[in-house]
């Protein structure tokens, strides 16, 4: 955010009127270091070996301003658990059709939640890391184009972005590197703010396909044999009431945050449905309250994961297939019963104009697996 | 940087900067521009939610700087640092231009009929007008 003074002076004293900074150069990273609390938990990718390398990122991004409303931004990024292989979180041509309406196509973040523009960015929020029970969908970006569009309703700020594009990219089900693609995605957001409040409201479709053939059921058998021996028994129907091929799915998220600038407090919902699938509908929510003392900003939050398996698909077949078949249309579908609560409870302290230091307690009570996994993390986010 | 920073603070100490740590804030606009500037609006302007004039800022290390994100804008410099990340690493704004002087503010604002800035009361000059005196 800061430019070379003495170009900026050099410019100033040049060009009195209008100043074109032609190119930006901004980045920001975060250095975080974490462990599960119990020798045989596991949490947000750590174990029980402290692990500096999973949640760390490094990103710089590059703007550079071609005058006349037309600008081209990209961002790179490296995480640690990619061993910090750089790659293109956003890439995007900005151009400004008026003074409160903004276009940019290219690669996009999908903008499901709150959050999500800005998740890697950890300087900007106070947590240590976004909620996970409700920010962990993936699909993180979108090729497309946005359209944003401001404006005052009275007292009240709205801002108004249209999305449209597609996502062709991984996705992890089950622990598996899978293909995933979402095609026509289409979506409105709407966000409103008034003093210390805001409310945002999301909602998205597309049509989803992932390619889970390849994912292990059992030892020697993919879910790609399931299929075929579903279908050579006849059992077409039912595989296609299981798979994720070209499936109508939608989103709906809904926020609310009041931010006095002393109190902080953040709620959001979302739902997610994909049709035809055995991807179970998943409804999450959280709720977040901080107080700021100065450079300290504690903080306490829970989260609620709430995913009831789709074990409807597969009851009026339950008396035809074999149960060499049934096991694992069963243990398919089971996979996606998810019942889970997360409190978390955490400090933010800015401790340089530029950095902050931050540390978190989670604690998942997994109910479905009736298992807990604490995981203790410290870290610094800063900007540059 | 840390000592181009610290050269900056010493400098601005022995030019005697250092004593006005609770000085009036005067908010000047170019003597062209007729806007009445509220301090809601104040608050817009600098936090990129209405670009109604071009505001410019003071250095991070300028002491008056924190002074007036707390008066002028209500938030600390950490909390608009973090909005302004927001706002950055999405590409839906840049901060205002930073200045490293209050002779440079107003040298801005003399010269820019669309600009707005700050400076200590005591450094106005006839080349600006004051919309709004900050305690």
């Amino acid at each position: 955010m800061k430019k070379s003074l003495l170009a900026l002076s050099l410019a100033v004293a040049l060009v009195p009127c209008t100043v074109y900074s032609n190119t930006t150069i901004n980045g920001f990273a975060s250095i975080k270091a974490g462990i599960t609390t119990g020798s045989d938990d596991q949490l947000y990718g750590y174990d029980d070996k402290l692990n500096f390398k999973n949640e760390s990122l490094i990103a710089l991004q590059i703007k550079s301003d071609l005058g006349d409303k037309l600008s081209v931004t990209a961002q790179l990024l490296g995480r640690g658990s990619d061993d910090f292989d750089v790659g293109f979180e956003w890439a995007f041509v900005s151009y400004q059709l008026s003074d409160n309406m903004t276009i940019n196509a290219g690669r996009l973040r999908t903008p499901f939640y709150k959050y999500s523009d800005f998740k890697d960015v950890g300087y900007a929020y106070d947590w240590l890391r976004v909620p996970q029970g409700v920010y962990g969908l993936g699909f993180d970006t979108i090729e497309g184009v946005t359209l944003y569009r401001t404006a005052q309703l009275g007292d009240v700020d709205s801002t108004l972005q249209l999305v449209f594009g597609g996502y062709d990219g991984d996705a992890s089900l089950s622990g598996a590197r899978v293909n995933a693609r979402i095609d026509n995605v289409a979506g409105v957001t709407w966000e409103l703010a008034k003093d210390a409040l805001s409310a945002r409201f999301a909602y998205l479709t597309g049509k989803t396909t992932i390619d889970t053939s390849p994912v292990t059921l059992a030892p020697g058998f993919t879910v790609g044999n399931l299929y075929q021996a579903l279908t050579a028994n006849g059992l077409a129907p039912l595989v296609a009431a299981i798979d994720i091929d070209d499936e109508s799915s939608n989103f709906i998220g809904v926020g609310l945050t009041y931010d006095d600038s002393d109190w902080i407090a953040v709620a959001e919902y979302t739902r997610v449905k994909v049709d035809n699938s055995f991807i179970a509908t998943q409804k999450n929510w959280y709720a977040s309250l901080g107080k700021r003392f100065n450079s300290y900003t504690p903080y306490i939050s829970f989260e609620r994961e709430n995913n009831a398996a789709l074990v409807g698909i597969y009851q009026p077949y339950a008396a035809v297939l074999p149960a060499q078949l049934l096991v694992p249309v069963q243990g398919l579908i089971a996979s996606q019963e998810r019942d889970a609560n997360t409190w978390n409870i955490g400090l933010r302290y800015d401790f340089h104009p530029s950095a902050a230091f931050k540390t978190q307690f989670s604690s998942e009570k997994n109910k479905t697996m009736d298992q807990r996994n604490g995981v203790l993390a410290v870290g610094i986010d800063l900007v540059f | 940087m840390l000592s181009r920073k610290l050269a900056l603070i010493v400098m601005l100490g022995t030019a005697g900067f250092m004593s006005s740590v609770a000085a009036e804030i005067a908010v000047i606009v170019n003597p062209a521009n007729s806007a009445a500037v509220t301090n809601d609006e104040l608050t817009r302007l600098y936090t990129g939610r209405s670009s109604a004039l071009t505001a410019v800022n003071l250095v991070e290390s300028s002491p008056l700087r924190s002074q007036f994100d707390e008066k002028g804008v209500g938030r600390s410099s950490a909390q608009l640092k973090a909005h302004w990340s927001k706002l950055v690493f999405t590409g839906k704004g840049t901060p205002p231009l930073e200045l490293a002087t209050e002779a440079a503010v107003i040298e801005h604002v003399a010269q820019n009929p669309n600009a707005i800035g700050y400076v200590a009361a005591a450094s106005v000059t006839d080349a600006v007008k004051v919309v709004l005196t900050l305690n």
